[in-house]
């Protein structure tokens, strides 16, 4: 990684996404970056939001809100909780114009016989009312503005990609073709320009973003060939030629460890781990900058997992690949990521680098789950002692509620400023 | 040294499928010690999963054991038919499943499926205990008469009366029983109600009153509540609530009085019994005997001398008697007679070629009888050798001749498909349809077998006649086949209602660390989050109070925290109950905390087996080695030792080391001979050819001893002496055959050089494998 990372404009910023599924809030205002050529490691249990996170990403789900963007491009917005600040700013509004109805009710009531002061605490009243409006309306339009403008871009955030795809290659193409040529060049360029045009209309943002599943059974067709599956993406994306289809797919087939010859075979005929590979190869197809890989290898044996693992370190070297690795593994976790974030329960309680999080953990439910990593020492397995988290223990919020701190750099802790100094000491001590 | 519970010998299981017969596990040969856990480690298809569910009999259909025996309890499992093993299954031997909620009941409440095995098993063994105790006394009789015939009548009437003051025992333990049963239920059930009743749950109080009310009259036994005025007062204050309109009930006051019954019902449940047994014999001599009034132990005492001076003491010489003549019986000469007669039959076996059916069964059947003969039927009342020897025998033979009846027509049936195949392909078609290959029962493998049954009971059989005669101790032996009678009537009352079944399960449910055992009782499955699920299949495993435990990839399905609870969970269970566990995994990780040793399966068959610090701290063979360093730790930098390829085809299985394929340290021999067993110390074995003292001496891999080192590191930092394993000067001596044949073929001895092409074409034969 590089140095100089603040510097660098992060690949995919997520920025207080959430998304509930009804009252249950998978995940629940988590902010994150990831930086070009890294590897992103989310941990947590299962149930924590981690698998959620990254679909909420590739917009499998529509997010309730927050927002994802992606190379400097909102991909997902959401607007729910705009929504719910405006009927809650509604709401507390009508509330204090009661108060300050039943206030002056009182005054007046007392100034009875003054109308020089009844006049004035009608003016008085007055103005205070319609400083609440006044305040009510400037954020309701705020409000509305930013649900507007998330709408728009999580509606036609991928069409305006393609508009701007579309103008380069027009941007491109138009002075050539207004340049002294014979009848025949000039024919070869238009079809050229066609062409490109064509498929810059079939271009999308999303495609950058590529997924792998952790099931590779439950994830390929079994009625599709290899061949198939793994050019219906090039199909899609708008490439006709079957040519440099076939070529593409044989190229990503060997750079997965397999043969052209697996081509023409079905998914069935594949043990775990060359399937996992497909699915590899499926998302690798379309030269994504993004990968999102959902526990690919929990559902694998250890030796499989291995080769898995080493193929992904391979191809993430040669493509210059960015991963969003999921998992609840934390050995491979560990080996495989530069940045890890724990969740639990939709929140991410800890964000450090790979090494610092192991090295000096924080968050008592990051602790307790590295206590409970299993490891090749019997002896040392024998002595191990698991500790358990207890957040209504472990923690005391009822004065002040955890905010998410940076305890040193580039390490982050959700706490609140007891814990935050409590924390502070404890990695200078170390 | 530890108690063996369970003999895995030679295991040889295939299965015929579309391709051909996969030969799932391959001469497997294993012990389990009593409250030990036995790690199975090995990737999927390895045939670790077909070995525990051939150790609890649910192999799939198109199974073919080929051999083998597996020994628990002095059968072999693998004979035994399917009324026997229900005895076995789930009540001795009992297994945790990969995935909770396929092997949970969607459609049915937690309790229920906890509590159903309970109730059923209960009154199986009532059935089982009547049996027992009457054909044991029969044998007694039997006995009694034939040593003593001058006192028939006398032998008879006591028989008579022993059987009859045991039922009247039985009746009065009966009683106090169901008396105690619907104290537990009673205390269960208000138990239940006042936790509803505190958490503000919807309860209908009138009816839960009335209930107890109900109960209340069936708890009334001498010897479970003496009718006590404070009891009898809570139960009038019950009356009186019962009879209240509903509205005017106050729940709190019910809490009040039921927390004060509770109470009460403790008490009265952990009252001491007397004896009934002896009560039993008092009552039959005295029938107007009101034993309510004694005290417990004076009455224990007063019945024991009675029973001694009236009856036992005569009882006692009896049985003596019969139980030497009995034994006296089946050893005088016979033991020779009948070991010649097992030893001809053997010859006779070997020596055949075809056997003819009904020539073949007179003899096994006219051995069988020799054999049950000569045992000491008293003494070994349970699973005889006989009945092993015979069935197991016929079993075998059964086989050998369906195999001769109908191998030709599956043949014929075979090469009839495979021309019509070959034609097809001759044309330059390509068909469809696949030739499914023949199911040929091997005749030489049956031969075989039946030898191995009879040499096995011969080794069995010697034993027990060595040890009669060493240590025979009629007194010892007369006491003990009393105490067997006393449990078998005890168990006659053994008695499971659905409320002692429900109180059970909710204990079991704490025990495995549910919380609210009480709400989680009436939920469904999926209801529960997978680790609680989990927790809930193993509470059903326990709920019959298994000897062992199959674990079949229990946490794989589960996350890192969670894993590590059931982990726990199962060590604390298995600390508590002693229990002894097969832990089925694919992840060497897992099992450094649970295993005492590790077996090692590849391709169907163990390559290494040692205690867990001989395969963590010194692997010898190339696959463990793999498993090892294909696994990352939280200090691996360096990129992983992945293993290259796939197991190999077992429909097809390589003639030598079936890792040789994806071993870098293969060698030409490893191509050409399976690898033996070698001995690296006395719980130690690796079944490689590198072991041997020809083959080039090659280091464990760096990614190993770094990590060993790193460990040992670590142990010093925290102050604690390192007692790491001394690194075994030499791998032992091969057999002396072997030696004899390496020496004796030179050509082997210079192919034990290391080979280095072997891995070429790796990636592309991977592949084509499949």
């Amino acid at each position: 990684m590089s140095e100089n990372k603040t510097q660098q404009a992060p690949l995919l910023s997520v920025q207080h996404l959430r998304q509930y599924f009804g009252p249950t809030k998978a995940v629940d205002d988590i902010s994150f970056d990831i930086y070009r050529g890294e590897v992103f490691g989310l941990v947590g249990e299962s149930g924590c939001g981690k698998s959620t996170t990254g679909r909420s990403i590739i917009r499998l789900y529509d997010i309730t809100g927050g927002s994802v963007y992606f190379d400097g491009t909102r991909i997902a917005a959401g607007w729910q909780n705009y929504k719910a600040d405006v009927k809650k700013a509604k709401a507390d509004a009508k509330a204090e114009v009661a108060a300050i109805h039943a206030e002056y009710q009182e005054k007046e009531a007392k100034a009875k016989d003054n109308p020089a002061q009844l006049e004035m605490l009608k003016i008085e009243k007055k103005e205070k009312l319609d400083a609440v409006s006044e305040k009510l309306n400037a954020l309701v339009a705020e409000k509305t503005k930013e649900i507007k403008s998330a709408k728009h871009d999580h509606k036609y955030g991928n069409k305006d990609f393609t508009r701007h795809e579309v103008e380069k290659v027009r941007a491109k193409y138009e002075p050539l073709l207004e340049k002294e040529r014979s009848d025949e060049e000039k024919a070869k360029l238009t079809k050229q320009y066609k062409e490109e045009v064509r498929l810059a209309k079939h271009d999308r943002i999303m495609n950058k973003i590529q997924m792998i599943f952790q099931d590779p059974i439950a994830s390929l067709d079994p009625r599709m060939t290899v061949h198939d599956i793994i050019a219906e993406g090039l199909i899609i994306r708008g490439i006709r030629d079957k040519k440099f289809i076939n070529e593409e797919v044989y190229r990503v087939l060997k750079l997965v460890g397999l043969v052209p010859e697996h081509a023409t075979r079905y998914p069935h005929e594949f043990s775990g781990g060359q399937r996992q590979r497909i699915g590899i190869a499926r998302a690798i197809v379309l030269n994504p900058d993004l990968i999102i890989a959902d526990e690919p290898v929990s559902a694998l044996d250890v030796s499989i997992q291995a080769q898995v693992i080493n193929l992904l370190n391979d191809l993430r070297h040669q493509m210059n690949l960015t991963l969003l690795f999921i998992a609840h593994d934390l050995s491979v976790v560990k080996y495989f990521s530069d940045r890890i974030a724990v969740m639990y329960y939709g929140h991410i309680v800890e964000l450090a680098t790979s090494d610092e999080l192991f090295a000096h953990p924080c968050h008592p439910y990051t602790k307790s789950l590295l206590s409970a990593i299993p490891l090749p020492d019997p002896r040392y397995e024998k002595k191990r002692k698991r500790i358990v988290y207890r957040p209504l223990i472990d923690h005391d919020y009822s004065k002040e509620g955890p905010t998410f701190r940076e305890v040193a750099p580039g390490h982050f802790v959700s706490c609140n400023s007891e814990e935050f100094d409590r924390y502070e000491k404890e990695i200078a001590g170390k | 040294m530890a108690k063996k519970i369970l003999q895995v010998k030679n295991l040889q299981v295939a299965f015929r499928t579309q391709g051909g017969i996969l030969k799932a596990v391959r001469n497997v040969t294993f012990d389990l010690n009593k409250g030990e856990t036995l790690a199975i480690v090995g990737e999927s298809g390895s045939g670790k999963s077909v070995t525990s569910k051939a150790i609890i009999g649910i192999l799939a259909g198109n199974s073919i054991v080929e051999g083998g025996e597996i020994l628990y309890d002095g059968n072999d499992l693998l004979k035994i038919d399917e009324e026997h093993f229900h005895k076995i299954r789930g009540n001795k031997i009992s297994m945790i499943f990969q995935d909770p909620l396929s092997s949970l009941n969607p459609i049915m409440r937690v309790g229920k499926q906890l509590t159903e095995a309970m109730i059923l098993n209960g009154k199986a063994k009532q059935r089982d205990a009547r049996n027992e105790f009457n054909t044991m006394l029969k044998l007694m009789n039997q006995a009694m008469n034939e040593a003593m015939p001058e006192s028939i009548e006398e032998n008879d009437e006591a028989c008579k009366i022993f059987n009859s003051f045991c039922m009247e025992a039985t009746h009065l333990e009966k009683a106090y029983d169901d008396a105690q049963a619907a104290a537990v239920e009673l205390q269960e059930e208000v138990g239940d109600t006042s936790f509803l009743l505190s958490k503000k749950q919807k309860v209908d109080i009138v009816m839960s009153l009335r209930k107890f009310l109900k109960l209340f009259p069936k708890t009334l036994h001498p010897y479970v509540v003496i009718d006590d005025e404070k009891y009898q007062s809570q139960f009038n204050k019950i009356r009186e609530l019962s009879k209240l309109p509903k509205k005017r009930i106050n729940p709190e006051e019910v809490i009040r009085v039921l927390n004060n019954v509770d109470l009460s019902l403790q008490e009265a449940i952990a009252k001491p019994a007397p004896n009934w047994f002896r009560l039993g014999y008092y009552l039959y001599r005295n029938p107007d005997f009101d034993y309510t009034k004694e005290k417990v132990t004076d009455l224990d005492e007063m019945t024991l001398k009675y029973l001694d001076d009236n009856f036992m003491n005569r009882f006692f010489e009896l049985g003596i008697n019969a139980i030497v003549y009995s034994h006296n019986k089946s050893i005088k000469g016979k033991k020779e007679h009948t070991l010649a007669e097992v030893e001809k039959l053997r010859s006779y076996i070997e020596s055949q070629d075809h056997f003819e059916k009904k020539d073949i069964y007179s003899r096994v059947k006219t051995v069988a009888a020799e054999v049950r003969a000569a045992v000491d039927p008293i003494h070994l009342r349970k699973h005889s050798i006989e009945f092993s020897l015979g069935v197991s025998l016929k079993h075998e033979f059964a086989r050998y001749f369906t195999g001769l009846k109908k191998n030709p027509k599956n043949q014929r049936k075979y090469d009839r498909k495979k021309a019509r195949w070959d034609a097809q392909v001759a044309r330059g078609k390509n068909p469809t349809w696949q030739v499914v290959p023949p199911y040929i029962i091997d005749l030489d493998l049956c031969k075989r077998n039946a030898l191995q049954i009879i040499d096995s009971l011969l080794e069995r059989y010697e034993k027990d006649f060595r040890h009669d005669r060493t240590v025979f101790d009629p007194k010892r032996e007369m006491r003990e086949t009393v105490d067997f009678f006393k449990e078998q009537a005890s168990t006659l009352t053994y008695h499971v209602t659905k409320g002692i079944a429900k109180a059970r399960a909710i204990k079991l449910l704490e025990e495995v660390g549910i919380p609210e055992p009480r709400m989680r009782y009436r939920q469904y499955p999926f209801e529960f989050s997978g680790g609680m699920r989990q927790r809930v299949v193993i509470a059903i495993a326990l709920s019959a109070n298994p000897e062992i435990l199959i674990c079949d990839e229990p946490t794989t399905a589960l996350d890192v925290t969670i894993q590590a609870q059931i982990l726990e969970l199962i060590n604390k269970i298995k600390q508590e109950r002693n229990l002894s566990i097969i832990f089925i995994t694919h992840n060497l990780g897992v099992v450094a905390n649970m295993a005492d040793r590790i077996a090692v399966m590849y391709a169907g068959k163990i390559v290494e087996y040692g205690t867990a610090d001989d395969i963590f701290y010194d692997p010898r063979h190339p696959y463990t080695w793999a498993l090892l360093s294909s696994m990352p730790d939280l200090d691996t930098k360096e990129k992983l030792e992945a293993i290259p390829g796939t197991p190999p085809n077992m429909i097809y299985p390589p003639v030598g080391d079936a890792f040789a394929d994806r071993n870098k340290y293969a060698m030409q021999i490893d191509y050409e001979q399976q690898p033996p067993f070698f001995k690296v110390s006395d719980t130690h074995y690796a079944a490689t050819w590198l072991l041997h003292p020809n083959a080039p001496k090659i280091p464990t891999p760096k990614t190993i001893t770094d990590r060993i080192a790193r460990m040992r590191e670590k142990e010093k930092e925290e102050g604690q002496k390192p007692v790491y394993f001394e690194p075994p000067e030499k791998p032992s001596e091969p057999k002396e055959e072997e030696k004899a044949t390496l020496e004796q073929s030179p050509a082997k001895k210079t192919a034990l050089s290391k080979k280095p092409s072997a891995k070429k074409n790796m990636k592309n034969k991977g592949g084509k494998d499949q």
